[in-house]
């Protein structure tokens, strides 16, 4: 019986742990994933292909009001070859712009989350906070963060502490939801082995309430970057002066929409960078039961 | 002046429909050291007095009381082992019951505590698969896990909620032995008061059988005494007479037909 268990365990062992050992088996599904991963990246061509395709007919039928995608490509090129230039402050690298948006996005972010977490902590796990923070969230959830963006200027006096603002508000909705919403689907089952061994308060946060609800938290924060980034381009042509927002703003300014699609392109790269940063963290603390 | 105690205990719930009486009139003095089982139908209360001991609900009128001491919550000096384990599965088996030790017994210092956790995995032959989550591991395994958790704090109560029910015969078997182990390697002084649906299990196991009416509201139907000789073990045990009678006996008080007979056949109506 005994026996039966282990042979079973090591076999499930081997069948999870990505076999480290060379088996048939093993090269099998070696070449298995290569093969996926290629198709993949045959399957993203095509679909690029087909989206540059019809944005050179766009471009020749809109008799170049719409540059096409090879000018285009050209200015990206100079754009990113030389990224941290510095010839005062109208004329940056895309890299310095770049790295301003990043720094308010991620100080914006880790305030708005510092404050999400433990509200949603607390929201999740008192019905008292619950009812009586719930209706705020659900009032101000749905304005669009750039509304608070004159509150932010008489607040602080400064258009660049009045963006990192918005980017604050912008960060703390989708933490606090889901963090609210991870503690408060902790199983009954987890809260009575907290209570038959009488774990501390202390204990019980760090072995049973963070570990459970961190993968939502994080679930929370993923969403919060994604809408912060999105939020910090219109937030920069506000505000002016610095950041991918601004460049986007002063690149229409000088009438050049090859810059402006360019810096579309890069703020998506950026994007998914962020995305997926995220969701690698995300898969990092999910337990499977 | 027994052990532990159930005084003419009531237990009502309250939902949105109004409340529901689970248990009442509910009256049992266990000894130190005796093995005491709670069987009946589903949702006859079997759990619900079993988390009265625990100190998870609260009796409505009546108390429970524990050498002389009512029964106000939770404590460390009763270890529960829950219907569906309830392993953190988040910590691996060796954190499992670590955590529960160092909650239950937070005054001892912290070699102690690791010794005792590492003495309860071997007793338990789960060396080998400490470092292991719960998903990694079987049933029998898991349900293991959470039997030396509940013994490794060291209770003077041990509270079982239908421990055995989600395993196969083979495994529910040896575990069995596996917990008559444990009481024998503590002298015997433990008392666990066992809720199960199993009548073998319940025959086998116990000094004494409770068997409830069905619910709502449900009472003790009646007690019964097994005199069984000890240790005991799968093979003589089951083929003693007393075995098979007590056996019988439960099954004519929870089982309304035994037997099938002729009038059960399907017969074809003759219009």
């Amino acid at each position: 019986m005994k026996r039966a268990i282990a042979i079973t365990t090591s076999f499930t062992r081997e069948l999870f742990s990505g076999s480290e050992e060379v088996s048939s088996d093993g090269l099998f599904k070696f070449f298995g994933k290569i093969f996926r991963a290629l198709s993949n990246i045959v399957y993203s061509l095509l679909g690029f292909g087909i989206l540059i395709l019809a944005w050179q007919i766009i471009s020749k039928s809109s008799a170049d009001g719409l540059p096409t995608p090879i000018a285009t490509f050209q200015v990206l090129w100079e754009l990113v070859k030389d990224p941290f230039y510095d010839y005062g402050p109208n004329d940056k690298g895309i890299g310095l712009q770049l790295g301003s948006s990043l720094a308010r996005v991620f100080t914006g972010f880790f305030l708005g989350s510092l404050i999400a977490i433990p509200i949603g902590l607390l929201m999740g796990a008192n019905a008292f906070c619950r009812k009586v923070f719930y209706p705020i969230v659900q009032i101000l959830r749905p304005v669009s963060p750039l509304a608070w963006f004159p509150i932010g200027l008489v607040a602080f006096q400064s258009a660049s502490k009045a963006t990192i603002f918005i980017i604050v508000i912008t960060s703390l909705w989708p933490t606090l939801i889901n963090t609210a919403f991870g503690v408060a689907s902790l199983p009954d089952d987890h809260k009575n082995v907290a209570k038959a061994f009488g774990f501390s308060k202390w204990k019980y946060l760090t072995k049973v309430l963070l570990p459970f609800s961190l993968p939502h938290i994080i679930t929370g924060l993923r969403l919060s970057i994604g809408v912060a980034w999105l939020v910090i381009v219109a937030g920069e042509m506000l505000s002016g002066g610095m950041g991918i927002g601004f460049f986007v703003w002063d690149s229409w300014n000088a009438l050049s929409l090859e810059k402006v699609i360019s810096a579309i392109l890069i703020i998506g790269f950026v994007g998914l960078l962020l995305d997926k940063g995220f969701s690698y963290l995300e898969k990092k603390v999910t337990f499977s039961v | 002046m027994s052990y532990l105690k159930i005084e003419d205990m009531e237990i009502t719930f309250n939902s949105l429909k109004g409340s529901f009486t689970a248990v009442k009139n509910i009256n049992l003095e266990i000894e130190k050291g005796q093995i005491v089982s709670i069987i009946g139908h589903s949702g006859c209360g079997k759990s619900t007095i079993l988390n009265a001991i625990s100190g998870m609900v609260f009796p409505k009128k009546g108390k429970v009381t524990l050498n002389e001491r009512e029964i106000k919550g939770p404590g460390p000096d009763r270890g529960i082992v829950f219907q569906n384990y309830s392993l953190l599965p988040w910590l691996t088996v060796y954190q499992n019951i670590y955590e529960a030790v160092d909650a239950a017994l937070a005054s001892k210092p912290k070699a102690e505590k690791k010794e005792l956790v590492e003495k309860y995995i071997k007793m338990v032959n789960l060396w080998e698969h400490r470092e292991k989550h719960p998903k990694e591991i079987s049933g029998g395994m898991k349900q293991r896990v959470a039997i030396a958790r509940a013994f490794a704090i060291d209770p003077e109560v041990l509270l079982l909620d239908e421990p055995f029910g989600a395993l196969d015969a083979l495994t529910k078997a040896s575990l069995h032995i596996e917990l008559l182990k444990l009481w024998n390697l503590t002298q015997r002084s433990k008392t666990i008061v066992m809720v199960t649906h199993d009548i073998e299990e319940a025959v086998f196991l116990s000094d004494r059988i409770v068997v409830m009416n069905n619910g709502p509201a449900a009472t003790i139907r009646e007690i019964e005494e097994v005199h069984l000789p000890r240790p005991r073990n799968k093979i003589d045990t089951v083929n003693l007479p007393e075995y098979k009678s007590i056996r019988e006996r439960l099954l004519s008080l929870l089982v309304e037909k035994v037997e099938i007979d002729e009038s059960d056949f399907y017969k074809e109506k003759v219009a």
